[in-house]
């Protein structure tokens, strides 16, 4: 669409690419090759980049451990509930802000993003009150419920922007058939929202499953933690397991890389709202 | 896509019973212990001490393990809603506040009420003349030294004073690519200020009270030592970054052999003979001030114990950190974590132990134990005071150390109110 | 159903009672979970001592008086203002960028698949974690003074996260560094949602690139960049975790900000009122943000 594909073109791009990459790739790669050194060369200088004593055992000492398995099982599990009831939820609330002009319509935007501006340090004593006293003190359900509330603002505000770029005769078409709003929400909005809904998706996920200050006040039982938790655990008072909290950080995010590799083929230009009406 | 929909349905009203259900409460006889413990213990060591103490008991004991870094927060929320532990392990610099708060318990009525003989602890951490807390472990700060530095820099003796000390760094720093001294500053933990900086001070025979109350101002030996610090990084001589150090990047630096002397916790010895390294290393005394010939302190950090006070077990609280405190408990602690016992009783056999350690042992032995911020109020902040104005003082923004230590006091004073 | 919950109002326009139906997960949600606690640290403002103190004395405004004239508040105001400007305006300038570069049909799906993962990599990790992994590669003794020395771009080993110059850079440039995905993965939904038609068409105007940036591109996403700004910065501006594991606020007071400060107050000094006063001037400044964010949203549509 930009005209004719010259090469060169092509070229400056993969080498913009290739050079952008080394920002975030850098350091993950270093977090990467130090997770397989023993403790100390981690600090070596000069800098050492494949060690000599090069050992999986930082990987192994966690797949050993039943303890820190469950971790991961604990963050996969909260982070998937926390995906599914926030995309069915913010899709619900963003239709409403799209879709309808409603009094308190204004006060109810600004309520959602200031919520959210109350430093979670300040929140912490109040909110872990209130989670005893509503009985979900170390539960899941404690730290779906939570990261909900973190993650909806979010959702909300992209669903809406985004389900603005799709055009009311879309929706409206169905209800002309006498298909109800909710037909229209489900069979036409949801299905041309897929690429909002996977960064929603993404970003949901990701927020779950780094979330660190809760996971560990609203729980006490380590069967209870998470991933960001247990590589806390490896921070004792006097000395770090550097190359096991690498590895287990490296093996927290394989799961989340498969699951984005997977959702890529929503970023395919073409699944535009323009696209889908037949 | 029909499928998936229905799924996503089926997912959503899975996920509302799911967080309804939850685990609850537990309402069997059993005590919570929450520590950090575990975790710096070999695998294993903690659960089954606490299982011998079910085994004679019957009484079960929770383990629940917090990041060191978190502790006293999660306390102070827990405490704050109700949800704290039975057991807490503390550290010194917390016992005040939480006293104060009304958070841990009097231990004094709990160990009278006992007929618990209180002569075998080595020691007692009281505010306001009641016990709060009861070292567990004590963990003493030698000074470590690597000696292939020293003997490429040319120093055949170890540094009794500090100016064979400034001597020492100086030929250090000039003749092999590391730095003499390091001292970690960091703001996040200012434990720096106990462990690593008032450890000189105390070599010394110095304080920083004077009846319980800051003494800083007009403190001879506390100046001294203030720009004897000066010294060092005026000369160069202090490994480079570390105002943003804490103590496990300081170990890193010595590890690596970047940095010839470290005041350091005697805990730290496993963590340097951990797997490759050959670091040839000692354990001395930390110098004295020039023509000091009187008894040196040195400085310890302890894992301490207290119980909650609004626990429904207190009776059985005690009755557990009385086992934990038994001569042969202690000792078994003691020789898993490379600390010093808090049971005068307790005689840990460290046959097997690394010389250095008996080493250490040998100078702890031969001075007295002390840490003057235990159990002072908002102990962290106040080395948090010290840290921010000494690196103040370090960056030249202070014209003496008195006018710095005046300020710091000033601080201080707020607090003490 | 549609008649049940439709009910017109008196122009015989829309229906009234629906959007609250659709909204009301969130807000129920949101009343039981934010508001009350929300309103306990407002309370506890305007009181004395609270928490540790069983009865608590009212004072008014004596906690803001003592916040907004304690001179490491007004320091912490600078420092974050600092770091909550750079950080939002970097995010959006590198997440835009890439995400653009990332969108462009000069490259096949897999090369862009790669490049996507690889962009959103900083995304995959908890807020400790990146503390500490660029805490040993900013250490003086780091990789990155490596790289800088092999390079003969530096001489010394440079303390970045300990001298008082470097030290609000570095810690805003970890923050950028862990960010920037955020926008990016957004931006790149919101440019699938552009019609290509719109291109089509001027490209046979002959509008070259850049122009199509700033009169296509740009305007489209705005609604999805306001969006963006108005949470990353009341997100940034109470950024703890990185700055607290990496400097502490150090060193001295120079990467202190509201949130290390308001930490300091509440779990070191014990003085959760003004603490809660420090967190009630964040929601304040939160608050005005939000109010131009929902006027913008209205009139928009």
């Amino acid at each position: 669409m930009y005209g004719k594909k010259k090469w060169y073109i092509k070229m400056l791009i993969i080498i913009a690419l290739l050079l952008g990459a080394l920002f975030p790739a850098f350091p993950i790669l270093w977090m990467f090759l130090n997770s397989f050194k023993p403790n100390p060369e981690i600090f070596a200088w000069p800098p050492t980049w494949i060690s000599k004593a090069f050992s999986i055992r930082p990987y192994l000492a966690i797949l050993q451990s039943p303890e820190k398995l469950r971790f991961f099982f604990n963050s996969y599990l909260i982070s998937f509930f926390v995906v599914a009831l926030t995309l069915v939820i913010s899709i619900l609330a963003a239709y409403a802000f799209s879709r309808f002009e409603f009094p308190g319509k204004g006060i109810l935007n600004t309520m959602i993003i200031s919520v959210q501006a109350v430093p979670p340090i300040t929140l912490l004593i109040p909110y872990l009150g209130l989670v005893v006293t509503l009985r979900l003190y170390n539960t899941y359900g404690a730290l779906i419920l939570t990261y909900l509330l973190f993650t909806l603002p979010y959702a909300i505000l992209m669903m809406t922007a985004y389900m603005n770029t799709l055009p009311q005769e879309l929706d409206e078409a169905v209800m002309i058939d006498g298909g109800s709003r909710i037909k229209a929400l489900w069979y036409v909005l949801v299905p041309t929202s897929v690429p909002g809904l996977v960064s929603v998706g993404m970003y949901t996920f990701m927020r779950a499953w780094n979330e660190y200050l809760f996971a560990l006040t609203l729980t006490k039982t380590n069967d209870m933690r998470t991933v960001p938790v247990g590589i806390s655990l490896l921070m004792g008072q006097h000395a770090y397991e550097w190359n096991q909290m690498l590895a287990m950080s490296v093996m927290g995010s394989f799961p989340v890389l498969i699951l984005f590799l997977f959702f890529q083929k929503y970023f395919i230009a073409g699944m535009t709202a323009g696209s889908v009406k037949h | 896509m029909l499928s998936i929909r229905k799924g996503m349905v089926v997912l959503v009203v899975l996920a509302v019973l799911f967080s309804m259900s939850g685990t609850g409460f537990a309402q069997n006889v059993s005590l919570e212990f929450q520590q950090w413990w575990g975790v710096e213990l070999p695998e294993g060591e903690l659960r089954d001490i606490a299982d011998g103490y079910t085994e004679e008991t019957g009484i079960e004991i929770e383990l629940l393990s917090n990041p060191y870094a978190d502790t006293r927060d999660q306390i102070s929320a827990g405490a704050a809603t109700g949800t704290m532990a039975d057991v807490v392990g503390l550290d010194g610099s917390w016992v005040y506040d939480f006293a104060v708060q009304g958070s841990i318990a009097d231990l004094s009525e709990l160990m009278e009420a006992d007929g618990y003989d209180d002569s075998q602890l080595s020691d007692q951490i009281r505010v306001n003349g009641d016990t709060y807390m009861i070292p567990v472990a004590n963990f003493a700060y030698p000074m470590f030294v690597n000696l292939d530095l020293l003997e490429e820099a040319g120093i055949t003796e170890l540094p009794e004073t500090r100016s064979e000390f400034i001597a020492a760094a100086e030929a250090v720093t000039e003749k092999t690519g590391a730095y003499g001294w390091i001292i970690p500053l960091s703001t996040s933990t200012p434990s720096g200020i106990q462990n690593n900086f008032m450890g000189w001070l105390w070599a010394s025979g110095g304080s920083m009270l004077e009846n319980g109350r800051p003494n800083l101002v007009g403190n001879d030996k506390l100046i001294e030592t203030v720009e004897f610090q000066k010294e060092l990084f005026d000369k160069n001589l202090v490994s480079p970054g570390v105002y943003a150090m804490t103590e496990s990047d300081m170990v890193e630096e010595f590890a690596n052999g970047r940095v010839a002397f470290m005041i350091d916790s005697l805990a730290h010895l496993t963590t340097l003979r951990r797997g490759e390294t050959d670091l040839n290393m000692a354990m001395m005394k930390v110098p004295t001030m020039d023509g000091y010939n009187g008894e040196s302190g040195i400085g310890v950090a302890n894992w301490g114990i207290g119980v909650a006070s609004n626990t429904e077990h207190k009776a059985e609280s005690m009755d557990f950190i009385e086992y934990l405190m038994s001569p042969e408990v202690n000792s078994r602690i003691a020789v898993a974590a490379n600390a010093f016992p808090g049971n005068v009783n307790a005689e840990p056999e460290y046959k097997g132990a690394d010389p250095l350690f008996l080493d250490a042992f040998e100078i702890y032995k031969d001075s007295y134990a002390i840490n003057e911020f235990t159990g002072l109020p908002t102990s962290e902040q106040l080395m948090r005071d010290f840290a921010e104005n000494l690196q103040l003082y370090l960056e030249g923004d202070y014209d003496s150390a008195d006018e710095m230590l005046a300020v710091i006091e000033d601080e201080w004073e707020k607090a003490f109110e | 159903m549609k008649k049940i919950f439709n009910s017109f109002n008196k122009n015989g326009h829309k229906i009234e009672k629906t959007p609250y139906l659709y909204l009301s997960p969130t807000l129920i949600l949101m009343a039981v979970l934010l508001i009350i606690p929300i309103f306990m640290i407002l309370r506890y403002s305007f009181f004395d001592n609270v928490i540790i103190n069983k009865n608590p004395v009212f004072v008014g405004f004596q906690n803001y008086i003592n916040v907004l004239t304690d001179p490491d508040f007004i320091v912490a105001a600078k420092n974050t203002l600092f770091f909550v400007s750079v950080s939002v305006i970097a995010h959006l300038v590198i997440g835009l960028f890439f995400a653009m570069l990332l969108n462009t049909d000069y490259l096949g799906e897999k090369t862009k698949g790669i490049f996507r993962v690889i962009y959103a990599l900083p995304w995959m990790f908890t807020a400790s974690v990146i503390a500490i992994l660029w805490k040993m590669m900013l250490n003086p003794h780091g990789i990155i003074n490596y790289l800088l020395q092999v390079g003969n771009l530096a001489s010394t080993n440079i303390a970045w996260l300990s001298s008082r110059s470097f030290a609000l850079m570095a810690v805003t440039l970890i923050n950028i560094w862990a960010g920037y995905p955020f926008y990016m993965i957004s931006i790149l939904a919101g440019l699938q949602g552009i019609s290509g038609d719109l291109y089509e068409a001027a490209a046979i105007d002959g509008a070259t690139p850049v122009k199509q940036f700033f009169y296509i591109t740009l305007p489209q996403l705005k609604p999805i960049l306001i969006s963006l700004l108005t949470l990353d910065f009341v997100w940034t501006i109470q950024q703890f975790a990185l700055i607290w594991l990496t400097t502490g606020g150090g060193p001295i007071n120079a990467t202190e900000t509201f949130s290390t400060y308001i930490y300091k107050q509440a779990f070191s000094r014990y003085q959760y009122s003004q603490a809660s006063a420090s967190a009630g001037i964040v929601l304040f400044i939160c608050t005005i943000l939000a109010i131009f964010y929902a006027r913008q949203q209205k009139a928009r549509t």
